[in-house]
């Protein structure tokens, strides 16, 4: 059985985020871009340390990805008539926010970023469905879904962490459905944050993710 | 369900020609000659697209309608993996300041889609150098799973000076040719490719038998000089295609002529492979590292090459690096070839197996 182990949402003002991360590993992480020190503050919130050595997926998604470091970029390569500076080119590589991040989280083998394509459309559908069958073919121990966005105003982000097998204090259980007659939510980046007002309701027993671009099966979570 | 996954069609658009029964023709001939790419007062040599359109997005858009038409037939429901390191920033390098960049950092993908009249769902993958096989991973992952009967995953790196300003930023670059575990390496050749293959259920000449990524956190730009992760994960792409190292019977390296990736590259392949060290091919020398696109534009120039039975040399290789003591092949061989291992090691610590096998 797959386990939901944790929701999280977080909301940042720029000139909180290094402090969060401060906060979190008791020291600052130098030269590190807003999506990577998004993602740091967020895995670590939703795994203890005695899981951060477990196996482990990241898989994140982000609709701004890093639209201000790559403004910035543009301007140095178009307008400064210099090559850039190399701290601004790596910002523009998201890939390397898992490469940062892995000396805090051990168990992490592997990440993958899934930029999007449309505003206010998410693709949880399709991470949570990958988490589910590598967790399922023994692929890893757990896996961190997530959508990471920051602006010149404000950074989020969302988090569901899943796990193999049952852990105490779960709060539901997820599976691949054919059919779902019952509570359904959009997929939309803030997806966690409804899914966590889902579990305090305490009404239906089952919740299924929606999405417009659907796969044979749907994500369903069962309260446990 | 678990079910195995095989390469219906593969399509192909880089400098070496427009599709990969072609490159392979030229891989084959020993072609490798390279244009160059002006930046500021520096120029670089780079593998650019045979294309002379000068707008960037109407160039854009020759490259992916030819792809699209070698992969034809395919039904526009088809769900589309998209890999890209830049997406369309090369556009807006065009375009100047003010740059108005899109809310959504992969919108690029809706018109990639348009373009090859897809319809059906798209999923982007940003991972740097081995986007292509995240993006491989997922798809063949879904497939197997039931959950989805075919996709096509399309790798897409075009022309950009911000790529090019930012790897030359970090003296990443060769002022000269891609060297390949060549004692005089000094550097990657960047290029430009659009590659795609279309994966289903049904059976085809080449199955995925097995995909791992992984994640080396060394450093940002390059891996652990010692190759263990490098390692570990083609040890766990033998595993998952339950397969001994001595099964493996030609390997695509990652080696682009970077000092640093191939030294680890080469520490991981002694450790998995030993003394039984199967004949090593690199492409990278002929095509240009095509970044994001690398991955599947090597894919298929090496299976195109694989079924004509024609394994190109290696070239930009003549002098062995004692600290590496491994050679590619400098030779062509038509020796056939049933299981290939392809390795990708990325920028940002990116890290792919990939292990195809001939069926029937």
């Amino acid at each position: 059985m797959i386990n939901l182990t944790a929701v999280l949402s977080q909301d940042f003002t720029p000139a909180d985020l290094p402090a969060a991360v401060r906060a979190a590993l008791g020291k600052p992480l130098r030269r590190a871009a807003p999506l990577t020190q998004l993602a740091l503050v967020g895995a670590l919130a939703c795994l203890p340390p005695e899981r951060r050595s477990r196996p482990t997926i990241l898989l994140w998604q982000s609709t701004s990805g890093p639209r201000l470091e790559t403004l910035t970029l543009l301007d140095e390569v178009c307008s400064g008539g210099a090559e850039p500076m190399p701290y601004d080119f790596l910002a523009t590589q998201p890939a390397i926010a898992a490469a940062q991040i892995q000396s805090f989280l051990p168990g992490l083998q592997t990440a993958m970023h899934l930029p999007l394509d449309s505003e206010g459309m998410a693709n949880w559908s399709l991470l949570l469905s990958l988490a589910i069958v590598w967790l399922n073919e023994g692929r890893c121990a757990q896996v961190l879904c997530a959508q990471l966005d920051h602006a010149a105003e404000a950074a989020s982000s969302h988090w569901l962490a899943l796990s193999r097998g049952p852990l105490e204090n779960s709060p539901a259980s997820l599976q691949l459905v054919k059919d779902t007659a019952g509570t359904s939510l959009p997929d939309t980046p803030d997806f966690p944050a409804r899914l966590a007002e889902w579990l305090a309701a305490n009404d239906s027993q089952t919740l299924s993710l929606h999405s417009p671009v659907a796969m044979k099966l749907t994500v369903e979570f069962t309260r446990l | 369900m678990t079910r195995p996954v095989f390469i219906a069609n593969s399509a192909l658009l880089c400098a070496r020609g427009d599709s990969p029964a072609t490159v392979a023709s030229t891989l084959w001939n020993g072609e490798c000659s390279a244009g160059q790419r002006k930046l500021g007062e520096r120029a670089f040599p780079y593998f650019g697209l045979p294309l002379d359109e000068a707008d960037w997005m109407v160039r854009a858009e020759q490259a992916l309608r030819q792809v699209a038409g070698q992969l034809a037939p395919v039904s526009p429901e088809t769900p589309l993996f998209i890999a890209s390191s830049s997406f369309q920033i090369g556009h807006f390098e065009q375009l100047g300041a003010p740059f108005d960049l899109p809310a959504a950092t992969a919108s690029f993908s809706r018109q990639i889609g348009e373009w090859m009249s897809q319809s059906g769902a798209r999923t982007s993958f940003s991972n740097a150098c081995t986007s292509g096989f995240s993006a491989l991973d997922a798809a063949r992952s879904l497939i197997a799973a039931g959950l989805i009967d075919d996709a096509i995953v399309l790798g897409v790196e075009l022309a950009n000076d911000s790529t090019l300003a930012g790897f030359a930023a970090m003296e990443l670059l060769s002022r000269t040719a891609g060297r390949p575990f060549d004692a005089r390496r000094d550097g990657l050749v960047l290029g430009e490719a659009v590659a795609a293959v279309h994966l289903g259920a049904k059976p085809a000449t080449w199955r995925i038998a097995s995909l791992r990524t992984g994640l080396d956190g060394f450093s940002t730009t390059g891996p652990n000089p010692d190759g263990s992760r490098i390692a570990d994960v083609t040890v766990d792409c033998l595993k998952e295609a339950n397969l001994k190292a001595a099964d493996i019977e030609l390997i695509k390296l990652q080696a682009a002529g970077s000092p640093g990736t191939d030294l680890a590259e080469a520490n991981a392949l002694r450790s998995v492979f030993g003394q039984h060290m199967p004949p090593l091919i690199s492409l990278k020398p002929s095509l240009g590292h095509t970044l994001g696109a690398s991955g599947l534009a090597e894919l298929a120039a090496l299976l195109a090459c694989l079924d004509a039975d024609k394994i190109p040399a290696t070239a930009g290789f003549s002098k062995v690096d004692p600290e590496i003591a491994l050679f590619p092949m400098v030779e062509r061989s038509t020796e056939h070839v049933e299981r290939a291992l392809l390795n990708l090691i990325g920028f940002g610590g990116g890290l792919a197996s990939l292990i195809v096998e001939r069926q029937g």
